[in-house]
């Protein structure tokens, strides 16, 4: 089943671009990840599906109900904002407290959980938070009613790495319950690590939704050559061959495709030096993201 | 529920604040009542003094001698500080939200943006009953401590409900401005601005009579005070239609919300 299914989902602002026709499904129980850079249309895209814009065109759905017309759905619905603001003269639980109110359940349990795990007190104004601190509320704020489906717009900035990590294992103790995570993100490293599979988004289009393990795995190698003599540019012209740079006798290149055809290209070149390594996802990202102008 | 609980002790500060003023607008207009009523001679005073001049202070049409003439010519005074107050509220408490950025809390909540809208429009309304409900008890407890002479409590009844209209359509035009305003923010400055522009309206309309038609801009003058001074009564059908402006304000109000693009 689609938690999350999102079709031709177009969102124009007045001057500036919101996003085009973005297409996504989102399978139950996986962790989602959503790459772009800053501007390219992550957030247009989860205001849509919370409900707080309208889509010019396309419907998102999520649990299988239009996110615009049932505000019901967002009962098993936990979010964490970018940048968390809340109501400046309450203090953490009063809040929290108010957040659980909606929930028609008795959530001080898991808050109080929530809270020591994350190491929060409870107590202080929440004018009177640091920034990480905020963001620590947000977290306990989003995920008190144990929610199904967990979207997550940049979550770990503003949080040391320690933090960072209780979070991470949070979710993934989330998600092993059986919540689906859809993770909005420009940090690569934190995707590569959670999630199963992942799209990327760029200048308001979709351009890739693959598989983690088919990105890392198979399809792109990172490939440095030096030989004995130039090389000629042309050689390399071949379908696969991207990012291609040279540098005198030496040159680097991502391909993607049958490693055969390239050794073979590669066999014709007399080498001093070779390496072949797995591109991690920020060199795939650039290569998607690299300007075509 | 949550909701309306939630706005009520958010504004409950601002409420008692303007609470305290409202008594003491009352307590300090009705403070001047022994000056104006002291002598026959201040009485030749006021009618000596030019329409225009008249018109200014808002002494034109009243007995300001009398403790009836005296209260209709305060009133006012209450009437736009209520206003003010009504329409501040009705901007703000719908505009706060984008305004602190608390909109992704709320909207990521289970609540329809209808029910968001009605509980705090009742909040609102219960601010603007207290504000009401202040003035008129005040009114007429610091009114008999100075009055001497006719009881003047069915006038001061009337007024208030007049104020209580008014507030309704402040209050409304405040709602509906800042769910129909692209920048919501500028709701309440133009919602201020509309309401100085009114009182002006009253002012302008009193002295140059070819002007009166303007008056449809200006809720100050919708209702005679003149009529609820001296008969102690209040035009049904203006009440009616007043009725109507506030029910189309706050139906306009739920239509822009319902369909607004958030500023997050």
């Amino acid at each position: 089943m689609n938690v999350i299914e999102i079709k031709d989902l177009t969102k124009n602002y007045r001057k500036s671009r919101g996003i085009i026709d973005v297409n996504l499904n989102i399978e139950e129980g996986e962790i989602f990840g959503f790459i772009g850079p800053n501007g390219a249309g992550k957030s247009t895209t989860i205001r849509t599906l919370l409900g707080l814009i309208y889509p010019s065109k396309g419907t998102a759905t999520i649990f299988g109900k239009n996110c615009i017309e049932h505000p019901d759905i967002r009962k098993e619905l936990g979010y964490l904002p970018s940048e968390v603001f809340y109501y400046d003269n309450m203090r953490v639980i009063d809040l929290l407290k108010y957040s659980a109110s909606f929930y028609k359940k008795d959530c001080t349990k898991r808050i109080n959980e929530l809270a020591e795990i994350m190491d929060l007190d409870l107590k202080k104004k929440i004018d009177d938070l640091s920034f990480g601190n905020k963001k620590k509320v947000g977290i306990v704020q989003g995920l008190l009613h144990e929610p199904k489906l967990i979207i997550l717009d940049e979550p770990t900035s503003g949080l040391d790495p320690l933090m960072q990590q209780k979070f991470f294992d949070l979710i993934a103790q989330e998600n092993r319950k059986g919540a689906t995570v859809f993770f909005s993100s420009h940090i690569l490293s934190e995707v590569q690590k959670m999630c199963s599979r992942v799209a990327f988004i760029k200048e308001g289009k979709i351009i890739k939704t693959e598989k983690m393990s088919t990105l890392q795995e198979n399809s792109y190698k990172r490939f440095s050559i030096e030989a004995k003599s130039a090389i000629n540019k042309e050689a390399f012209n071949m379908n696969g061959v991207s990012s291609f740079e040279l540098k005198n006798n030496t040159a680097n290149f991502i391909f993607k495709g049958n490693i055969n055809s390239i050794m073979k290209k590669i066999s014709e070149i007399e080498l001093r030096n070779i390496s072949i390594e797995e591109p991690d996802l920020e060199e795939i990202f650039m290569h998607y993201y690299a300007k075509e102008d | 529920m949550n909701i309306f609980i939630r706005e009520l002790k958010a504004h409950r500060k601002a409420l008692i604040i303007w609470s305290i003023c409202m008594a003491l607008l009352v307590l300090s207009g009705m403070g001047k009542y022994t000056a104006y009523s002291s002598g026959g001679a201040s009485s030749e005073v006021f009618d000596k003094l030019p329409n225009t001049m008249k018109v200014m202070l808002g002494l034109n049409g009243f007995e300001v001698t009398k403790i009836s003439g005296f209260f209709a010519f305060l009133f006012p005074y209450l009437e736009i500080t209520t206003a003010i107050h009504a329409a501040l509220l009705g901007s703000s408490i719908i505009a706060k939200e984008e305004r602190d950025k608390t909109t992704e809390f709320l909207i990521a909540k289970p609540v329809s943006r209808n029910t968001i809208i009605t509980s705090k429009l009742l909040a609102a309304l219960i601010n603007v009953i207290i504000i009401n409900l202040v003035s008129l008890l005040s009114s007429l407890a610091i009114v008999s401590s100075f009055n001497t002479g006719e009881d003047i409590t069915g006038e001061i009844l009337i007024l208030h409900l007049i104020m209580f209209i008014v507030q309704l359509i402040f209050l409304t035009l405040g709602t509906l401005l800042a769910a129909w305003l692209r920048k919501s923010k500028i709701s309440g400055s133009l919602v201020a601005n509309i309401i100085i522009v009114g009182y002006i309206i009253s002012k302008v309309t009193d002295l140059v009579d070819y002007l009166k038609a303007l008056n449809i801009f200006s809720p100050f003058k919708y209702f005679s005070l003149q009529k609820a001074v001296n008969e102690n009564e209040i035009s049904i059908s203006t009440t009616l239609l007043c009725l109507a402006v506030i029910a189309v304000f706050t139906a306009c109000t739920y239509y822009f919300y319902q369909r607004r693009d958030m500023n997050v």
